[in-house]
């Protein structure tokens, strides 16, 4: 296992079991995330893109194969040390924003800090000093009703890089914009990457967010079928 | 968990809780109206059984009672004490004792021209009595004694029974100490009507020298002194007190002693709420499951974004059980701010319940029944109705909790 890495997966294998049929979503994937990637797995719907991202997550554990994150062996911490792993070391960025709808931007982003136990005052601050940093200030006292998608999704972002996690999974977050919107979204993602050394790993098939990606993989079949470097 | 977390969750609570509003306030109401009846019920209950064992201590028993040794036991006549004036005296100095009565006492016959009945004859000295009981407030004609001549207080019910008016004679027969059997005649004085139809059949003043003259006794003696105290509360502890101070040839009780079915009717009152409790909470936790079982069916998708960003068993389980539980406080808030000013209402003017006051009046408790707020009632309240509405939404935060967040966000 590579030193370096946040995160990294060996042959690993996801069956779903619940219909009549078993589904095996992953066929022994395998692939180590390092620090500071701007990674894109890509692929066509039912290509196993999310089954992947909640595994690298600590969502959902394999059915074989093992994931680690900094070397943890995630199959081997109960539900709730997961729990506060996510908590701690990741930030997540849905399709849908999945705001919490009676919260205000500014508490939807306090909200992660809240549950870490973060002092009142400080975690408005550093709520309000990101939602400054994503250029989103003035949308602090809206609630998610108030706001288009666009400006959600800003808020979703926000929320996930408030607590400084070291990997940020972004489950396709472009695929409720348009494409101007998306864009903008992925500038500040990329700005973040670059500037703060933000780790970001997408599941998507939005041609935009594949075109930025530094490193690709493409899943196929519940299998890596190539990998880009650019 | 830290108690900074638990404020800024109640604060989700809250607002989760007016996402549907009217669902909220449905539940709400129901609390609400719960709470109402449990007060208005529970103090008009207190009152009632209190009124009972007040009116029953008022009405002859006293707080405390002083006998000779064994007279509780065995009243009988002979069983009488000497130097009463003595003791009443020693008695009177302490400071939780508002007033001290004698009485002689013994059962006999009494007998019109028409008719006889059995009697429980009572020698007072009225001045005295009417400062103990309230025996002297009761009369509904004639006048009270005077404490002189041979004159008589019956019941209206036994003045009937007797076919005998004010002013006409009765006489009355009682066993001596002796074994001779003593007899006397007394004219009707005045009729009272208490709120006991079997007292107002049964008990007939006398002055107590007539009664001692009756009975033969020595012009000292009492077969009991009644106390009144200051408060009710005092008594056994009087009771310890005087004990040590009397001598051993005279026993001293307490109302608790005397009427101990009176006492336990009224602590079987006050356990008999629980069950009231029980069936109104019983009432209320289904209607706070469902609709928290329904609030939290809807927003399963939500806390499994929740858990995915890390939020703990624990906190998801506290978050659903504080929105239960705020209904529960500010339901139980509204229903006092409701039951407040009627139960103002009814302990200033009193419940009046004519219509049902020969049924009242057979307990002894009175047509108007003016309820009591303890702190038990308080308690109650505050504790048992948010305590429903917790209960009530374990099932539902049960099965928030066993959302798996990638199975939840599936469904977004």
């Amino acid at each position: 296992m590579s030193a370096m890495a946040i995160v990294q997966a060996e042959q690993v294998h996801k069956i779903y079991d619940e219909g009549a049929v078993p589904v095996e979503a992953l066929r022994g994937v395998s692939l180590t995330i390092a620090p500071g990637e701007f990674t894109v797995i890509a692929g066509p719907s039912g290509s196993g893109k999310t089954t992947l991202l909640n595994l690298l997550g600590a969502l959902d554990v394999p059915t074989t194969g093992r994931v680690f994150f900094e070397g943890q062996d995630l199959s081997k911490l109960s539900r709730r040390e997961r729990a506060r792993l996510r908590l701690y070391k990741i930030g997540f960025v849905f399709q849908a924003y999945n705001l919490i709808p009676v919260l205000t931007a500014l508490e939807n982003v306090e909200f992660v800090l809240l549950l870490q136990g973060v002092p009142e005052r400080e975690r408005r601050r550093r709520a309000l000093e990101v939602l400054e940093q994503l250029g989103i200030g003035e949308l602090a006292h809206k609630r998610p009703h108030e706001m288009s998608g666009g400006q959600q999704q800003r808020v979703a972002v926000a929320r996930a890089v408030v607590s400084r996690p070291r990997l940020i999974l972004a489950d396709e977050p472009t695929a409720n914009l348009d494409s101007a919107t998306g864009a903008r979204l992925l500038d500040l993602m990329e700005q973040l990457n670059r500037e703060q050394g933000v780790t970001f790993v997408f599941s998507s098939h939005d041609p935009q967010v594949i075109e930025r990606g530094r490193r690709l993989l493409w899943l196929h079949d519940g299998r890596i079928e190539r990998e880009e470097r650019r | 968990m830290r108690l900074r977390d638990t404020i800024g969750l109640t604060r989700v609570a809250w607002r989760n809780l007016w996402r549907n509003r009217r669902r909220t306030l449905i539940v709400l109401s129901s609390v609400v109206v719960g709470v109402f009846v449990l007060v208005l019920f529970d103090t008009l209950n207190l009152g009632m059984v209190a009124q009972m064992l007040d009116n029953h201590l008022r009405l002859h028993v006293g707080h405390v009672q002083i006998h000779r040794e064994g007279y509780h036991a065995n009243p009988a006549v002979e069983q009488f004490f000497q130097d009463a004036a003595t003791v009443q005296q020693q008695v009177a100095t302490h400071p939780e004792v508002q007033a001290v009565a004698p009485r002689v006492l013994a059962h006999g016959l009494l007998s019109s021209a028409y008719n006889n009945g059995g009697v429980q004859l009572v020698g007072i000295v009225p001045e005295a009595e009417s400062l103990v009981t309230f025996i002297a407030k009761q009369l509904v004609a004639g006048r009270y004694l005077h404490g002189e001549g041979r004159e008589i207080l019956i019941g209206e019910r036994l003045a009937r029974k007797l076919e005998v008016r004010l002013g006409d004679r009765v006489v009355a027969m009682a066993a001596r100490p002796d074994g001779q059997i003593g007899s006397e005649v007394f004219r009707v004085a005045g009729l009272f009507r208490t709120v006991s139809a079997d007292f107002d059949r049964t008990m007939a003043f006398i002055p107590i020298d007539q009664a001692r003259a009756l009975l033969g006794l020595p012009s000292d003696a009492a077969h009991e002194l009644v106390l009144l105290l200051n408060d009710a509360r005092q008594a056994e502890t009087l009771k310890a007190h005087l004990q040590s101070a009397l001598p051993d040839t005279l026993e001293v009780l307490t109302y608790r002693d005397i009427v101990p079915l009176l006492v336990m009717q009224r602590d079987l009152y006050a356990q008999m709420m629980y069950l009231i409790y029980l069936i109104i909470g019983v009432a209320l936790i289904f209607g706070i499951i469902n609709a928290m079982l329904m609030a939290v069916l809807e927003r399963l998708p939500e806390f499994g974004v929740l858990r995915a960003i890390g939020m703990s068993e624990g906190r998801l389980f506290l978050l659903v059980s504080l929105e239960s539980l705020l209904i529960g406080l500010l339901g139980t808030a509204l229903g006092w701010g409701l039951s407040l000013p009627v139960y103002a209402y009814l302990a200033h003017h009193g419940l009046n319940l004519a219509a049902f006051s020969e049924a009242l009046t057979a307990f002894g408790i009175g047509a108007v029944i003016y309820p009591r707020l303890t702190f038990r009632v308080v308690w109650n309240a505050w504790l048992i109705i948010p305590l429903v509405a917790w209960l009530g939404a374990l099932y539902p935060a049960w099965r928030a909790l066993h959302v798996e967040p990638v199975e939840a966000m599936r469904a977004v």
